[in-house]
Formats: C-alpha cells, sequence, structure tokens
C-alpha cells in the first residue's frame, strides 16, 4: 500500500466509524484504536516528510480531479512540519489518556475517543488541505469536536465553558464563511493557489474587508485578543488531555490558518504590523493575567494564550529568520505546554481545591510529576539550556535584525511576568508544608511515559536544538516563497500520486 | 573531545550524580560534590592553558570556548573557593534533608561560573550566566517556603538583568552580526557613539550581579537566607561574575571611546563611580545596625562590591588594578567568613549575635580564621585587604581627582570597623553565656577551608605579587599596556616604596611583643565573668534579662542615622511592585468570564477593524 496525504483523513475517520461497532467486540476496543491511528499517522508523517525532502512537495489529488477543479490535498515542509507535530502530539496525548479516567463508563469513553481523534484529524485537515471551502469544513470538524469536548464533564462549570466556546466559536464560522463567500465572487475559485493567484484583481476595499473577516475568523481560533475570551473558561473546563491537546493542537491549526491567509492568500503588507501589535497585546494582557490566577489550568491557559500572542509577533516581523523563530516557538509551545497541562492536571487533580495554593507538599507526594512540572515551567519561560531558551534566542534576534528595540524589551519584560508566576507555583510545590492530608491518585505507567518522553524532547533539543532546525529552515524558506506553492499546486508535473 | 567539554561534562555528571547518589546512599552527594569539583579544578590548572580555544556550531550560532588571562583570573577565585566552598559543605549540610536536591544546584552554579568564564561569545556566556542563576535561586529556596518570597526577588532582579543583558546581546548581533565578544570590542559595539544602549544595559546586566545600588535589593536576604557552604560562593565568586562583566565592559568602554564620546564616558565613570560609593556607604551603614552576623556580613559583601565597583569606574591602571585584587581578596576573607558563621551556626545554634556570645574558648580555630578575614576587611595592614584598599586611595587621590568619593569611600571603610568589631565580638568575645556551654569547635572538613583560605590572606598581603601577577596579565589583555607590580614592594606615583614583608614583620613583632606582654600581665588577676555577674547601678539583673554584649550595640548611631534608615531602596522598589500588582489586577478583569462580554468584544473588534481596515491594510 501506498501511503499518501489521504491517509490521513480517511483512516482516522474510519476508525471513527468503526469504534462503535467494535466496541461490542471488546471494552477496550475504543482505548486502543485512536492510539493504532495516532501510531499510523505518525508512520504517514515520517513517510510524507521523507518524501518532502526529495521531491519537495507531495500533492494528492483527490478523485482525479486536478486543481484547481478539485479539492488536493499538499504537504509542504512547512504543513509537513506541522502536520508531524501534530500526529506525534496526538499520540503523546493519547498515550497519556490510555489509562486517564478508569471508572469512565464504555459510551463516554467512546465519545471521548473518537471526539479527541476527530478533533486531531480536523487539525490535520486544516492545514494539508489546498482548497479553502474544505480548510472551513476541517475547521468546523475541530470546532465542533472541542466545543463538545470542552463540556466533556457534565457540569455546570463545563457546560457554561462549553457553551461560551460555542459562542464565540459560531462566530469564527460565520465570518470565515462570509469570507470566503465574499473571496469567491471575487476571484471565482476556492484553490487557494489560485486565489493567490487572481488575488491582485481583488480591489483594495475588498480585499482589506475579506481579510479583517479572516483575521476576526481565524484569530478567535489562535487565540488572538480581544478574541479568546473563550480560551481560559475551555482550558481550565476541559479534560486534563484535551486541554494538552488544545495547547498542542487546535491553536496550532487556528495559527495556521491565519498564516496561510496572510502569508500565502494575501499580500497586504499592513497584515504584519497588525500581527506584530496584535501579537504584542494578546501577550501582555494574557500574561498580565495569568499572574493573578489562582487556578493551575486558569493560569496555564492564560501563558498559553500569551505563548501564542509571541508566535503572532514572530510571525509579523515576517522575515526568514523571524518565520523560522515562529515555527520553533510554535513546536516548544505544543511540546512544553502539553507537559505543563499534562502534568498540571494531574497536580490538580491531587489538590484539594485546583488551587495554586493547595499544592504544596507536592513535590513530596508526586516528585515525578512535580519535576517535569517544573521541567516544562523553567522551560516555557525560556531558561537555558532548556528547548524554550533557544526559540525566544530566535525571537528577539529575528526582532534585533529589525532594530525592533522596544519589541525586545516588551517580550522581555513579560518573561519577568512569567517567571514570577511559574516559580511561584514551582517553589509552592517543593518548599511549602502540607497542609492537609489528601489521598493521592498515582498517576499510571503511560501517562508517565508520555510525559516523559517531552520532558526528553525539552531535555534533548534545548542541549542540540540543531535537530530540528533544518526541518524549521525549509518550513520558514516555504511559507515565504509564495510563487512556488502555486507553482506546486497548480501546475503539478512533479510527483502526483 | 575537547578538554573544555570534559571539564564542563565532569561537573554536569557530578551535578547529576549527586542528586541521584542520595536516594542510595545518604548524604554521599556532598563527596560526590567535591570530588567532582576537585576534579574539574585539577584538570583545569593542570591540562587547560591560557590561549586555548575550541569553537564550535550549536543551533547555528558560532560558539567559542576559550581561556584568556583575564577570565583565567575569575577561573582561580571560582574553582580555588568552589573546592574549598564544597569540602566545608560536606559537614555542614550533614543530616539536612534534600541534600541531592542541594548539591545538584550547587554543582550547576559552578558549573555555570565556569562556563561563563569560558565563553568567548555572547550566546555561551548568557547561557551559562542563567544556568548561574536559576541553580543559585533553587538554593536560594531551599531553606524553606519563607524564603521563596526572597527567592522571587532575587529571580526577578536576576531576570532584569538577564533580559537587559540579551537585549543588548541581540543587538549587537542585530548591528555588528557578531555574537564574539571579541569581535563585538573590535567593531566597537561599547562606545557610546550611536547605540549608546548597548553598554548601558549590559552594565545593568552586570551590576545586579554585582549588587550595585540600586539593584541591591535581592542581595542581603538571598546572602543570609542560603545556606553559609553556598553563600560563601555565592558571594565570594558569583558576584564576581558580575565584576567580570562589568570589567570587560567598562575597560574596553575606556579603552575605545573616541574622543568625541568621552564626554559619555566621563559622566559614566561619575555615575559609577558615585553607585559604588554610595552602595558602600549605604551597605555599610545597614550592616552595623544588623544582630544576625549572617544579614551583617551579606551586607558588608554589597559594601566590599561597592569598593570594586569604584575601583573598576575609574578606568586607570592602578584603580583596575586595585578593583581586581579587592576582587580576589574579597572572595577569600567572604568567603571565609561566612563559613565562620555557617559553623557558627552550625555549632551553636543560631547566628543571632544577641544570643551567642564568647565562642573564642570554644571554637579557636573559627574564631583565628574570622579574625584574619575581619583584619583583611577592614584593610588594616598588613593582610590583603590592605594592599587592595591602599591602590584604591591612591588612584582615586592621584589619577581620577575625585576627592569626594575619597571622602565617602574613607568613611564607609572606617564605618566598617565598626561592624567588623561587632562580628568578631558578638561572636567571639564578651562573656559566655550558659546556652552556649556545650558548644564545641567545628568538625575538621570545615575548619580546614576556613583555615586554608585564612593563611591565603596572609600570603596575599604578604606577597601581593602573587595575585598582582595574573590581575596584570589580565588587564594587559584588556588592553592596559606596561602592567607594573612587584611581588611584595607597593611605589607610589611619588616613588616612595612600601615594602610589605617589612610592614608584616613590624606588626608582626609589635603584636607578639603586645600579646606576650597583655598575657604576662593580665595572667593572674583574672577571672572569667558571666553576664548575669555583672550588677548595674546596684541592680541585679533578672534571669531572662538579655544582657550580652550586642544588646543595643551602635544605640547611639543608630539614633544619629535614623533618618538614613528611613527611606530605604526597598520601600521604592516594593512601591513599584504594588502597582504592577494593580495593573495585573486590573488587565485580569478584562476577562469578565461572561459569555455575552466577550461576543461583545468579538463585535466590537470586528467593527473597529472595518472602520479602520484601509488605513490598516493598505498596499
Amino acid at each position: 500500500m501506498v501511503i499518501t496525504p489521504i491517509h490521513y483523513i480517511v483512516v482516522p475517520l474510519l476508525a471513527a466509524f468503526a469504534i462503535p461497532l467494535l466496541v461490542k467486540i471488546h471494552k477496550e476496543l475504543p482505548r486502543i484504536i485512536p492510539g493504532l491511528v495516532m501510531f499510523y499517522n505518525i508512520i504517514i508523517s515520517i513517510v510524507l516528510m521523507q518524501q518532502v525532502n526529495e521531491f519537495g512537495y507531495v500533492s494528492e489529488v483527490i478523485a482525479g480531479w486536478k486543481a484547481p477543479w478539485g479539492i488536493n490535498l499538499i504537504i509542504t515542509p512547512f504543513s509537513g512540519f506541522l502536520v508531524s507535530l501534530i500526529s506525534f502530539m496526538g499520540f503523546v496525548i493519547w498515550l497519556y489518556q490510555y489509562r486517564f479516567k478508569k471508572v469512565i463508563d464504555v459510551g463516554e469513553l467512546k465519545s471521548y475517543g473518537i471526539l479527541q481523534m476527530m478533533m486531531i484529524t480536523g487539525a490535520i485537515g486544516i492545514i494539508i488541505t489546498g482548497d479553502i471551502f474544505n480548510m472551513f469544513v476541517f475547521l468546523e470538524i475541530v470546532a465542533i469536536t472541542a466545543i463538545s469536548l470542552t463540556s466533556f464533564y457534565r457540569h455546570r462549570d463545563g457546560a457554561e465553558a462549553g457553551f461560551k466556546y460555542l459562542l464565540i466559536g459560531g462566530f469564527s464560522s460565520t465570518l470565515i464563511l462570509l469570507a470566503i463567500l465574499l473571496l469567491y465572487t471575487q476571484v471565482g475559485t476556492l484553490n487557494m493557489a489560485e486565489i493567490s493567484e487572481r488575488m491582485h484583481l481583488v480591489p483594495q476595499g475588498m480585499k482589506a474587508t475579506i481579510l479583517v473577516l479572516f483575521i476576526i475568523g481565524f484569530g478567535i481560533e489562535a487565540e488572538m485578543f480581544p478574541l479568546n475570551g473563550w480560551a481560559p473558561d475551555a482550558y481550565s473546563q476541559a479534560p486534563g488531555p484535551t486541554s494538552a491537546a488544545f495547547a498542542g493542537i487546535v491553536v496550532k491549526a487556528g495559527v495556521y490558518g491565519l498564516i496561510r491567509i496572510i502569508f500565502t492568500l494575501f499580500d497586504i503588507e499592513g497584515a504584519f504590523d497588525f500581527l506584530i501589535i496584535a501579537g504584542l497585546v494578546t501577550m501582555i494582557i494574557a500574561e498580565f493575567s495569568a499572574l493573578k490566577q489562582t487556578n493551575l489550568k486558569r493560569m496555564l491557559a492564560y501563558s498559553s494564550i500569551g505563548q501564542m500572542g509571541l508566535v503572532m509577533i514572530a510571525f509579523g516581523i515576517g522575515t526568514k529568520a523571524a518565520v523560522f523563530a515562529a515555527l520553533f516557538l510554535m513546536f516548544n509551545h505544543a511540546v512544553i505546554k502539553s507537559l505543563l497541562f499534562m502534568s498540571g492536571s494531574i497536580l490538580m487533580y491531587n489538590s484539594k481545591d485546583k488551587t495554586i495554593s493547595t499544592l504544596s507538599g507536592m513535590g513530596k507526594k508526586l516528585p515525578f510529576i512535580s519535576l517535569l512540572f517544573s521541567l516544562g515551567a523553567f522551560a516555557i519561560v525560556g531558561l537555558p539550556p532548556f528547548s524554550g531558551f533557544w526559540s525566544k534566542l530566535y525571537v528577539l534576534t529575528a526582532a534585533a535584525n529589525q532594530e525592533m528595540i522596544l519589541l525586545i524589551g516588551a517580550i522581555l519584560a513579560v518573561s519577568i511576568v512569567e517567571i514570577v508566576y511559574y516559580f511561584r507555583v514551582v517553589s509552592k510545590m517543593y518548599f511549602a508544608e502540607e497542609t492537609e492530608h489528601i489521598a493521592i491518585f498515582k498517576p499510571s505507567i503511560n501517562a508517565k511515559i508520555a510525559m516523559g518522553i517531552l520532558g526528553a524532547i525539552i531535555l534533548i533539543i534545548g542541549l542540540y536544538p540543531d535537530l530540528i532546525t533544518g526541518y524549521l529552515h525549509n518550513a520558514a524558506d516555504m511559507i515565504l516563497d509564495k510563487a512556488s506553492y502555486i507553482d506546486f499546486v497548480l501546475n503539478s508535473n512533479a510527483p502526483v500520486q | 573531545m575537547n578538554l573544555f567539554f570534559i571539564i564542563l561534562l565532569i561537573l554536569f555528571s557530578s551535578a547529576i550524580l549527586a542528586f541521584i547518589s542520595n536516594r542510595i546512599v545518604r548524604g554521599s552527594s556532598g563527596i560526590i560534590a567535591f570530588i567532582g569539583i576537585t576534579a574539574a579544578s585539577i584538570l583545569f590548572f593542570t591540562r587547560l592553558s591560557i590561549g586555548n580555544t575550541y569553537s564550535f556550531t550549536l543551533g547555528g550560532i558560532q560558539m567559542q570556548f576559550g581561556l584568556n588571562s583575564f577570565t583565567y583570573l575569575f577561573a582561580i577565585i571560582v574553582l580555588g573557593l568552589g573546592v574549598l566552598a564544597s569540602l566545608y559543605s560536606i559537614q555542614y549540610m550533614k543530616g539536612k534533608e534534600r541534600l541531592g536536591y542541594f548539591y545538584f544546584n550547587f554543582v550547576l552554579t559552578i558549573l555555570g561560573m565556569v562556563g561563563i568564564i569560558f565563553s568567548q561569545d555572547f550566546i555561551t556566556f548568557f547561557i551559562f550566566w542563567e544556568i548561574m542563576t536559576w541553580s543559585s535561586y533553587l538554593i536560594v529556596i531551599y531553606n524553606g517556603y519563607s524564603s521563596s518570597k526572597v527567592g522571587i526577588k532575587y529571580m526577578i532582579f536576576s531576570a532584569l538583568g538577564a533580559y537587559a543583558m540579551l537585549t543588548a546581546i541581540v543587538s549587537i548581533k542585530g548591528i555588528y552580526g557578531t555574537f564574539m565578544i571579541k569581535d563585538a570590542i573590535a567593531a566597537g559595539a561599547f562606545n557610546f557613539t550611536d547605540h549608546f544602549y548597548i553598554p548601558i544595559l549590559l552594565l545593568i546586566g552586570f551590576a545586579v550581579k554585582a549588587a550595585l545600588m540600586p539593584l541591591h535589593v535581592w542581595a542581603p536576604k538571598s546572602y543570609s537566607m542560603s545556606p553559609m557552604s553556598f553563600t560563601a560562593i555565592f558571594s565570594g565568586a558569583m558576584s564576581k561574575m558580575g565584576i567580570l562583566g562589568m570589567g570587560l565592559v567598562l575597560t574596553s568602554i575606556y579603552s575605545h571611546a573616541s574622543p568625541e564620546v568621552s564626554v559619555y564616558s566621563l559622566i559614566l565613570k561619575q555615575v559609577l563611580g558615585w553607585l559604588g560609593g554610595i552602595t558602600a556607604v549605604m551597605a555599610t551603614i545597614y550592616a552595623l545596625i544588623q544582630t544576625d552576623a549572617k544579614k551583617l556580613l551579606a551586607y558588608s559583601s554589597i559594601a566590599q562590591l561597592g569598593y570594586i565597583v569604584v575601583g573598576l569606574s575609574t578606568g586607570t591602571k592602578l584603580g583596575v588594578m586595585a578593583a581586581l585584587f579587592l576582587a580576589v581578596v574579597h572572595a577569600i576573607f567572604k568567603g571565609t567568613l561566612f563559613m565562620v558563621a555557617g559553623a557558627v551556626e552550625r555549632q551553636a545554634g543560631t547566628t543571632d549575635m544577641t544570643k551567642v556570645s564568647g565562642l573564642i574558648r570554644k571554637m579557636p580555630y573559627t574564631f583565628f580564621a574570622a579574625l584574619l578575614s575581619i583584619i583583611a576587611l577592614a584593610g588594616v595592614p598588613p593582610l590583603g585587604g590592605f594592599v587592595g584598599k591602599w591602590m584604591l586611595y591612591e588612584s582615586l587621590i592621584t589619577e581620577s581627582n575625585n576627592y569626594f568619593l575619597v571622602i565617602v569611600v574613607f568613611f564607609s571603610s572606617t564605618a566598617a570597623f565598626l561592624y567588623s568589631y561587632r562580628f568578631l565580638f558578638g561572636l567571639f568575645l564578651g562573656q559566655e553565656e550558659k546556652e552556649t556551654e556545650h558548644v564545641k569547635e567545628a568538625p575538621l572538613t570545615m575548619v580546614i577551608p576556613m583555615l586554608i583560605l585564612a593563611l591565603l590572606l596572609i600570603v596575599t598581603g604578604l606577597y601581593p605579587g602573587i595575585l598582582f601577577e595574573p590581575i596584570a596579565h589580565g588587564m594587559e589583555y584588556l588592553g592596559y599596556s606596561h602592567v607594573n607590580w612587584d611581588m611584595s614592594v607597593l611605589t607610589n606615583i611619588w616613588g616612595e616604596q612600601t615594602n610589605m614583608s617589612y610592614i608584616f614583620s613590624l606588626i608582626g613583632i609589635v603584636f607578639v611583643v603586645v600579646f606576650i606582654f597583655i598575657t604576662l600581665k593580665g595572667y593572674k588577676g583574672t577571672r572569667n565573668v558571666g553576664t548575669k555577674e555583672i550588677s548595674t547601678s546596684g541592680e541585679i539583673p533578672l534571669e531572662h534579662e538579655n544582657l550580652t554584649y550586642q544588646m543595643d550595640f551602635f544605640k547611639p548611631f543608630e539614633r544619629a542615622a535614623a533618618p538614613l534608615y528611613k527611606r530605604s531602596m526597598n520601600k521604592i522598589w516594593n512601591d513599584i511592585g504594588n502597582a504592577l500588582e494593580a495593573v495585573f489586577n486590573f488587565t485580569r478583569k478584562i476577562y469578565t468570564g461572561n459569555g455575552q462580554t466577550y461576543a461583545l468584544f468579538v463585535i466590537i473588534f470586528l467593527v473597529i477593524l472595518l472602520i479602520f481596515k484601509d488605513s490598516l491594510f493598505a498596499n
């Protein structure tokens, strides 16, 4: 069997349909099957990345309809990198959640497995599709599954968070759909490469309107301020693995959408400055808010928003070095923030009322988890020799190359705030006297392995960043090279499968 | 594999081993840390020579390790003190909790400093700087949750400094296209021509570690709250990393400043000199009123670092030499003094000078070490501290004509006598208290490092040339030409010569004669008097009354200097902190938690963008 990009979509979909049937055979199957699918995703990624290295890109024409007529899936170094990251994170998150909540009943387990898998599939779909309407469909899949997962625990807070997400997410879908409609009336095509080619035909005013609609629509998913009100609630109410998936996967897809629109579809200079400003505001407000949180998962959620702000800034700088830095940031954010959510939700689960102040003495009770949380905290604030340092350094270097000294100052000032609230948690965990004795729920071995893998990545990349910088450089080249993207898609004379 | 990496790897693996081994054999971490640091030092001093370099690329950035004669000087401080402090630490930390954690960070801190010394480019410099910072932060909070506030303060200020430095580093890269320290200096990154903020930001970064006003507020508590075996390094060696950086930046500013910008460097000289001077005076005044020996030493450290900065700020040959000499000597005596405080803490249970007194009979060797280091600290001949201060005064008087600064430094130096006296008297002299009757001399492995350091003070006093030699080489590396020095003779500009060995023997003879005289004269007819045996104005003191010599020590002075204590830098920083808290609280309220509000945000944002779309997204 030849592995092609369509496997990313088809295999999880088939598995999702099969799970309700397979559960009749054995109760454990709904737990195991998503794992197999995620593992298969990793295999696809490895094979496809090899092909990308060889040919420059891989594209798949679905049902014989060539671009621009049909939907096609394109794997470039950029989308390939993101898809591999998402596949990998998906597998690690599955590993983490495999024994999560043993008591959960089969019906819930079934729906949880399906939803989580579909969310990841949707995110991958957003990234690999070459068709903008198709992208919208996948975005909807992600939104619906994410909203369902947010309110997965059927209690009041979960439902409220889910509703907020639904409300804001509804705006997102509507505006993107509207933007696509307007765009279609202007250029008469839905293929992104062709849109990009014909973009100069669109009048300036209309172009800006469409861009605004897209920015708001994808900005909601990418947690841009002030569109990110849903995020803290959703992150804190969703089950632990889902929060990790939000940080590691969903946001990445949202940012991808934003970047694809701004970098490939439009050629408007002002959009980059807008990204810098929006990112800066997002980052500052989110990090400031994070400092005052009492709930650990909310704190992590705000921190996550802040990090996405930094990613937007890096993309907004727009040079190759900056885009490279932004991709590195995305990678680090996926790994580190997922680790923080994973370990954090175990810590939370064992604390009395889920606040930071009841984390006292966790260092003794859950030494491994606390150590990993601390590792994540050290890495995310950008202390060397952990991986977070390199991405921050590259962002700052990229900003310095453009002589944006105030931007550097702002990023670093915010980093100090970050240090304060993360280190507060760490010192609380290790050095505060245990206030109350609570029976400890020990994490299962597979969760420990999952977190251990992420921790090891943080250390290894921190000590030897060259392992991934090559891929990142290729990806960064690809984003900026709009012409060859169009060429790949429309004049696909290279290997089509 | 390269020797630089091997040394760092030895330190790193001994940190990891120390962390793990405590779970297997309790208490073994200390020995492993000691062995690791010693092995690294032996390798460093025997196999590595000045001028070795090794280049490599990491993360697409050209990096270089190397050793030059300037950093070699600091390597002596770090590794010498590191070996002794880790030896001392074995017994000092015995029986405490989380030894694995402690030694892991202890060795990592030393690794960080060694790395800083090796770095020839800004990125490795910054990486190791940060490793040093966070590992020392983890030790500051070692003593429980009460210290976590102190730790956070330390971390905030360190981060402030480090990020100021990072801003400068990436700006240098952006403007001059290099991360190499040497290339940046050669390209004129520090000479104020058009990017004046680069050297300023770097200096801020280094000033934090050197505890310079007004960035010193973290230091007193961080120094006194950490375990003493670590503070010996913290204050003795780590603060010198700030001096290392300042020395590097300042000398290149002074030596490369072109005539048209020399006015800036003149201003910088004055500002830094005065900051150093004020730091020295204020810290000395604060040291005076401390009743806890550890805090007294912490403030005294800050004051001493003030002198060093004054010396560096002059930029003259003699001034810089004095500063570097003082830096080494300060590392020695302050290392000893913190070890002494640790020994007293371990043996007597506290370092509160109103509770402990009269330990001289119980801990004679510790006292001897304390005495010598106090002499050096006060700058009394014939020990090393005198030589440094002598040169500092001379350079201020003869070369920079900064007479007011001389007065300030002189005042602080004189006031230092008071607290030195208080320290020595409070802990070791005076009447013995009942509570301290059980106290014994510290274990051998704690006494030996102290005595070695104390002997070094005698040697540096007698033959200051031992230190002048590496200092002179270091200064020549920095760009000073013809740095003259003598093994044990100080020469001033008028050609008068002061022979240290002559002074030493003279003072030695006087000391011995007086000692014999007093002993002979006072041998008979003296007896030990307990505190409770004194009656004041016919009143017999009650049992619970604290009558140690230290109660209300320097009370008149405190009263006289009261206005100075009112406005502390600490308060100003706290106010800034509170204002920021208010800002954070305000921003947090933007997220109301109300779905409708969020929806409204989206709509408002959409409308605003649509209104301004043409100005925002013009081609």
